[in-house]
């Protein structure tokens, strides 16, 4: 038995994985926030969450990968631990009339002693960009694929407290595609790595593509959602778990 | 529908003030109803979504079928700034509709400090400033809140205000209204505010015209219609456990200043403080039962998911069935991890012991408002608190384990001396040498925050002077001097914020003029320090030959007419008059719940007793 599934059978502690979404309605909430949205609804389902000791008692939830402001999602992946044993149809059931209009409940598991840390599973994020064509597709399509092309790509991130210079090129995995979308639109989708060492972030990418290959759009005018995260190639969902 | 494109809301800090849609939010469609009223606080989002009053006019009339409430805040700087770029109008929350499409649109005035907020937001609203420029069409401006004790200074922007507590009238209003189109709007604009005018505790400033002598001095109220009454009472809810009230709060995604649910516990306070318009204007206390507040925090916690949930009142450790309260809350919640926690604290054990029992584990510091340094001062405004409440108060806190004391004060009170404000200083180095006694070493942070007095509407204070910029700073300054223990953080206001307060406060009708003129030139969020010009309405007062001194630097005579008085709270001049008088003798007036009526006349003018539910009165 490991460290772990001891623990979680002394405490009898239950964990519970789900998959849910960020939408439209929600787009403009950090990720802070909607951690806590996702706690209210908790309580308001009346879930057995557990909590933490000491002073200032939280509830035990994590998630796989914090989402920018003005993202939506149909791949958030929440691990919840509970005091109680409750089965995965009685939870959903629970749920699904407390989440607010904006959150969607995809699937719900009871996992099988307790997890790896999504946070440390998730190795890539697959994105989809929908934003306003300003030229003719073929010049986004070249854009495209000189990104593609390149062999190392350099982006200067600026943070309030530092900036510095990172390759982006190394976090792209495969290559960027782009498609002419209805309403002169333009679609582009890409399968970002995350790694211990860092990452890149869909935005950034989209800004060095307009500024340095120039790429025909505003950045500022997508909309970007975020479309599965994954372990080893693998959904999330059943990643993970300590092997019986 | 007012359309927010995604460029928009990644230029503004925090979009989600303005994307709406929080669980509990209504949401009804305009075409099925017959009335729609936007409700506002002139500030943002996190500021108005904080306050009681209108989470619970909100619900009240979402729950008519007829009406649809919904919500707008004032736009941040950035969002403003963008919505003009864009020619972008104020909208609604719920269903971004245009806000000049409501029906009405009610402000809550909660300070002073916020009216160039209200012009600004009728203006990105599209909505005439001016009430008597408004055409038939046009929404009804409504104003309500603390503010409506003197509302003068902002007459000339408002179609009508709500004096007093809001759950009954509003409704009235909202029938009166669709009882007035239904028949077709017979005699327009005017004849729904004649008829408006009818509702208890309804004022049109429309309907009053006022007169000013030959010397400028304010001299009386001319009634322009019979429907005016001579005085507006306001309108007070006899019972708080029948009255309709919030059960369902809206519960927002990003964090508010006061993020929890609010479990009000009664209304009023009869303590007395002189100079405190919110216990002259609030009267009389009227409790909730104990079993109507323990449902009604099942309902909220069931209905929100909030983990946290404070005790509200004006002074909340004398609910007279607390101690019992809080152990059923304890009871009820046990498991559930729902915090609890008490705003105010009276400065007494009882109170220590309370908090410790409600915040079981997080010390999160504790605040007391002794308002005064010394014990004459102290007398002079009724506080009934002695420096032996207090020390005995912070020791009780330092053993049952706390830091960090915050204590309130104000400086510039009627009779103040230099020895007063020294005193203070000596009340809090002796906060901090009583830990020092205790803990047996040193540790305590003391905070003394001390804001400026400004002499408010229907207070014993009314007649007073307010100190001028000068000598508040210099008084400042002398209680700065006389700190000299590093455990003492001081914190003081604005003076210059405090003294325009001032003015509006006690201000007349010719005040709307300076408050557009400040607006013009740039005014906004005068309440946020950073935001403050002071210029802005300097420029404005000497562009309308208005000496400001007039309405806040000059002792007023014991005749003098005052142009707040056809908006009353109930409580008489008279009374009002004897406890400046008893001030001046530093006699105290003890509190009336318990015990004789001190005669200030709001129960017997108004028809309305104390409910006491302990007393069993």
């Amino acid at each position: 038995m490991s460290e772990g599934n001891k623990n979680a059978a002394q405490r009898s502690i239950v964990y519970c994985r789900a998959r849910i979404t960020k939408d439209e309605p929600l787009r403009y909430i950090s990720h802070l926030d909607y951690a806590s949205l996702m706690q209210r609804a908790i309580r308001r389902a009346k879930i057995p969450a557990a909590y933490s000791e000491g002073f200032n008692p939280h509830m035990k939830m994590s998630f796989a990968s914090a989402l920018s402001v003005g993202v939506t999602s149909d791949a958030e992946y929440m691990d919840l631990e509970l005091s109680e044993m409750m089965a995965e149809d009685e939870i959903a059931e629970c749920l699904r009339p407390a989440l607010p209009n904006g959150v969607r409940l995809l699937g719900l598991r009871i996992m099988k002693g307790k997890p790896k840390a999504l946070m440390a599973l998730t190795d890539e994020a697959g994105y989809e960009i929908l934003v306003p064509l300003r030229g003719a597709f073929p010049e986004a399509q070249a854009a495209i694929g000189a990104f593609n092309a390149a062999k190392e790509c350099m982006y200067l991130r600026k943070t309030p407290k530092k900036t510095r210079e990172i390759e982006v090129r190394q976090y792209i995995c495969g290559e960027i595609q782009a498609e002419a979308a209805e309403n002169d639109l333009l679609c582009i989708r890409m399968a970002i790595r995350i790694t211990p060492g860092g990452s890149v972030k869909p935005q950034e990418i989209l800004t060095l593509l307009c500024e340095k290959f120039g790429l025909p759009v505003r950045a500022e005018t997508a909309l970007i959602h975020r479309c599965g995260l994954f372990c080893g190639g693998k959904e999330l969902l059943s990643a993970g778990e300590v092997k019986p | 529908m007012v359309s927010l494109t995604p460029d928009l809301l990644q230029a503004v800090t925090k979009p989600a003030r303005y994307t709406g849609n929080e669980w509990n939010s209504s949401g009804k469609r305009h075409e099925d109803v017959s009335c729609t009223f936007a409700f506002s606080m002139p500030d943002v989002y996190e500021v108005g979504m904080s306050n009681l009053g209108l989470k619970i006019l909100y619900e009240i009339l979402n729950r008519r079928v007829d009406t649809a409430a919904e919500r707008v805040y004032a736009p941040w700087v950035d969002m403003e700034a963008e919505m003009r770029a864009r020619s972008l109008p104020l909208f609604s929350l719920e269903t971004r509709t245009p806000v000049r499409e409501f029906d009405f649109l009610g402000f809550s005035l909660q300070y002073e400090m916020i009216y160039t907020n209200v012009l600004n937001m009728l203006d990105l609203a599209g909505i005439s400033l001016w009430a008597s420029e408004r055409g038939e069409d046009e929404t009804f401006v409504v104003g309500g809140g603390p503010c409506v004790y003197n509302v003068e200074p902002v007459a000339d922007f408002f179609d009508l205000f709500v004096i007093g507590e809001g759950e009954e009238v509003l409704g009235e209003l909202v029938s009166l209204f669709v009882a007035w189109k239904k028949e077709g709007r017979p005699g327009g604009r005017k004849e729904f505010l004649r008829r408006a005018a009818g509702i208890s505790g309804i004022y049109v400033p429309s309907l009053y015209v006022p007169c000013y002598d030959v010397e400028g001095n304010f001299c009386g109220m001319e009634r322009l219609d019979e429907a005016a009454p001579a005085v507006v009472y306001k309108r007070v809810i006899r019972d708080m456990d029948e009255a309709e009230t919030m059960e369902q709060p809206v519960v927002p995604y990003i964090d508010i200043v006061h993020d929890r649910i609010m479990l009000e516990l009664f209304r009023g306070c009869s303590r007395g403080c002189r100079f405190c318009q919110a216990g002259m204007a609030y009267r009389p206390v009227r409790e909730r039962s104990k079993e109507r507040l323990r449902s009604l925090a099942r309902k909220m916690a069931d209905a929100t998911g909030y983990d946290e949930m404070s005790l509200t009142s004006l002074s909340s450790a004398d609910y007279s069935c607390l101690d019992g309260l809080v152990d059923d809350l304890m009871e009820d919640f046990a498991g559930e991890q729902v915090s609890f926690s008490l705003p105010s604290l009276r400065i007494d054990s009882f109170s220590i012991g309370l908090a410790d029992r409600m915040q079981q584990v997080r010390k999160s510091g504790l605040t007391f408002a002794p308002e005064a340094g010394t014990q004459r001062m102290r007398d002079v405004i009724n506080k009934g608190v002695t420096e032996e409440n207090l020390m005995r108060a912070v020791s009780a806190a330092f053993e049952k384990g706390w830091k960090s004391v915050k204590l309130y004060f104000m400086l510039g009170l009627p009779t103040e001396t230099d020895e007063d404000i020294i005193g203070i200083a000596k009340l809090a180095k002796k906060v901090v040498d009583r830990y020092q006694e205790i803990k047996g070493k040193r540790g305590a942070k003391v905070t003394i925050s001390v804001s400026c007095f400004v002499p408010k509407a229907f207070t014993p204070f009314q007649w007073a002077p307010q100190d001028s910029l000068a000598e508040f700073e210099r008084k400042q300054r002398l209680l700065k001097d006389n700190i000299r223990d590093r455990s003492i953080q001081f914190n003081y206001h604005d003076a210059r914020v405090s003294r325009l307060e001032g003015v509006l406060a006690r201000g007349d009708r010719r005040l709307s003029k300076v408050v557009f003129e400040a607006w013009k030139r740039g005014a906004k969020f005068d309440g946020w320090s950073d935001q403050f010009h002071e210029e802005y309405w300097l420029d404005a007062f000497e562009a309308l030959g208005v000496v400001p001194e007039y309405y806040n630097g000059r002792e007023r005579g014991q005749e003098e007419r005052f142009p707040w008085e056809h908006t009353s709270p109930g409580v008489s001049r008279a009374f009002l008059w004897t406890e400046r008088e008893r001030s001046r003798r530093g006699e105290l007036t003890p509190d009336c719940r318990r015990g004789r009526c001190t005669g200030c006349a709001v129960c017997p003018t108004l028809d309305v007793r104390v409910i006491d539910r302990e007393a069993g009165k």
